[in-house]
């Protein structure tokens, strides 16, 4: 299927460099040049024996020089599925790249683009609501990028301030270790170092 | 039926409404509010009882979940995936189980299949009770609620030996279930399946065919098929606007594609197609359906390993899924990105309420404040999901 939509939509939607990626693992993918989002999108919509009646996710992934945007669209009438995707280039930590609104396609892209501004910093032109849409209007940073450095202070509030973090339960893996029969048994995987910057603090807990 | 209407006539009428032009009033509905189910704000701009502009803002119960998964291994997602929907959190197990066993290739031994079967269904009953009882209070019927209660409690003991927690189970893994059901627990099952059928009609009775909830329900906050389609609606919403889609059997997963079961379409039978009236007649219909499902679980499942070979440390192979199930609020989609290593590079989740919430602007325009309650109790949003 992806061939021949690729096929379609390079010779209806010139300039739009549609690319099928194959993968080996899990979906294949559609690339296409980001200029072009809004042309494309308008003509799935249509395209005949393909007809992307609903959009699904709009979302991003960040790699540190670009954000890859995917749509992923849905044809409830020919029961398909497609991965659509854009790569962004990003020129630095704070750089917002912008992208064309589908809004006036399909309507669901207005939240999944609020999402995906909120999350990633993807900016959307013509949006007709671009404000965030989990975090706070006042928020600083896009949470899901991969340099993004949690916030300390909130609006002079300190966040996860230090009497209100629970130390047992982080040292629930160690006490479990001690008490276990078989202590060999008992991994606790979700204790990395890295969660930790000043070194692995000893446990508070009495013995 | 009755000539109630969801826009009053004067305020159609552009002329009328200059005369009686007043300022607007802005009324925050929630987040503390007993509607919204949940912590939903929806700012309303009220013409008197009119609703001319709602507004929802969402993000109070935001955990960043998608960001915590980029540090998690993928076992360690599972429970994280429950506290998303927390009133069907079996089947977010489910998807997710689902996404990683297509990367992986995981065989699930014909045991765990039926399992995980029973309790999605199991889950979707309890979850559609929740609804029911919840509208009804919405509606200003309180008794219906505990009638509800009684019976979902039934299945969260069943859940509760099952994976020794009530709503947060952590009991699909990847590769099976995590605990045995018992022969016990299946004849519970059972004599669980016969009681609700026959209550299910009650409950109809009691609520669905009276005159007040019929009222208050019928033609109000009507979806239409392409409205639902623009805004990517799913689930009982789409199929209460008359499509008949349902991925259990359009794309189907697990073991749906042997099992006998009807999709149950809106058909307007109060009303116009797509009102409150057939949303909650589509998932009250959708139980008896579930309960048949049961029933032939019930009768298939033989004796067997409940989970599959999984490598001890799982790591899925590069590349990129997008995987969809049928959950009790609507289709849930998982978009896993991996590079390879031991945690997912990235995880989206596609949630249903979410789309569903961004449906509410344009069905509340021209209601009644009322109606509008009516109307995001026909929806059945969990904030969990919303948020993530």
């Amino acid at each position: 299927m992806h061939n021949e939509l690729a096929q379609l939509i390079n010779s209806n939607v010139s300039g739009s460099n549609a690319e099928h990626v194959a993968r080996e693992n899990g979906d294949d993918v559609l690339f296409i040049s980001s200029e072009h989002i809004l042309r494309v999108c308008t003509f799935l919509k249509s395209a005949q024996g393909y007809e992307f009646n609903v959009l699904q996710v709009v979302t991003g992934c960040d790699y540190t020089d670009r954000i890859e945007v995917s749509y992923i669209l849905a044809s409830f009438i020919n029961n398909l599925e497609l991965i659509l995707k854009t790569k962004l280039l990003k020129e630095n930590k704070d750089h917002t790249p912008e992208l064309e609104s589908v809004c006036s396609v399909w309507e669901a892209a207005n939240y999944q683009e609020r999402e995906c501004f909120d999350m990633l910093g993807v900016c959307f032109k013509n949006h007709p609501d671009p404000r965030r849409i989990l975090c706070p209007d006042d928020w600083e940073g896009y949470p899901l990028r991969k340099d993004y450095v949690p916030a300390e202070k909130y609006n002079g509030m300190v966040i996860n301030p230090e009497h209100k973090i629970n130390r047992e339960e982080i040292f629930f893996g160690e006490k479990l270790k001690r008490e276990a029969v078989d202590p060999k048994k008992i991994s606790y995987s979700w204790k990395k170092p890295e969660y930790f910057p000043d070194g692995v603090p000893e446990s508070t807990e009495s013995e | 039926m009755s000539d109630h209407s969801t826009t009053s006539e004067w305020y159609k009428n552009p002329a009328e409404r200059e005369v009686l032009k007043t300022d607007l009033l802005t009324l925050n509905m929630g987040p503390q509010h007993p509607a919204t189910h949940g912590v939903l704000r929806v700012e309303i701009k009220t013409d008197s009882e009119i609703v001319v502009e709602a507004i929802p803002h969402i993000g109070y119960l935001h955990r960043c979940m998608e960001k915590h998964c980029e540090g998690l291994d993928y076992r360690g997602i599972i429970p994280y995936t429950d506290r998303m929907d927390y009133l069907g959190a079996m089947g977010m197990e489910w998807g997710y189980a689902l996404t990683l066993e297509k990367m992986l290739g995981t065989e699930v031994p014909q045991r765990a299949e039926y399992i995980r079967v029973l309790v999605a269904e199991l889950q979707r009953i309890a979850s559609h009770l929740m609804f029911f009882g919840t509208y009804a209070i919405d509606l200003g019927a309180f008794s219906p609620f505990l009638y509800a209660f009684q019976d979902r409690e039934t299945i969260l003991r069943i859940f509760e030996e099952l994976s020794g927690a009530r709503l947060l189970y952590n009991y699909i893994w990847i590769g099976g279930v995590w605990n045995d059901i018992t022969d016990g627990q299946l004849r519970r099952i059972t004599k669980f399946c016969e009681e609700m059928s026959e209550s299910l009609k009650k409950y109809h009775a009691l609520v669905g065919e009276n005159h007040i909830f019929v009222g208050r329900t019928a033609n109000v906050g009507m979806m239409s098929k392409e409205l639902c389609f623009d805004h990517g609606a799913t689930g009982p919403i789409l199929r209460g606007s008359g499509v008949n889609w349902d991925l259990r059997k359009n794309r189907t997963y697990g073991l749906y594609k042997d099992l006998d079961f009807d999709i149950i379409v809106g058909e307007g039978i109060k009303g116009q197609v797509g009102d409150c009236w057939d949303r909650y007649w589509v998932r009250m219909q959708e139980m008896h359906e579930s309960i048949k499902i049961i029933k032939q679980c019930l009768d298939g499942i033989e004796e067997g390993p409940i989970i599959g070979k999984v490598p001890k440390v799982i790591k899925i192979p590069e590349g990129e899924i997008y995987m969809r199930t049928e959950c009790p609020r609507g289709e849930l989609g998982y978009h896993l990105i991996s590079n390879g290593g031991k945690t997912p590079y990235r995880l989206k989740v596609k949630s249903s309420c979410f789309t569903h919430v961004g449906l509410l602007p344009e069905v509340a325009k021209g209601q009644m404040i009322a109606d509008f309650v009516a109307t995001i109790g026909s929806i059945d949003i969990v904030l969990g999901e919303v948020d993530r």
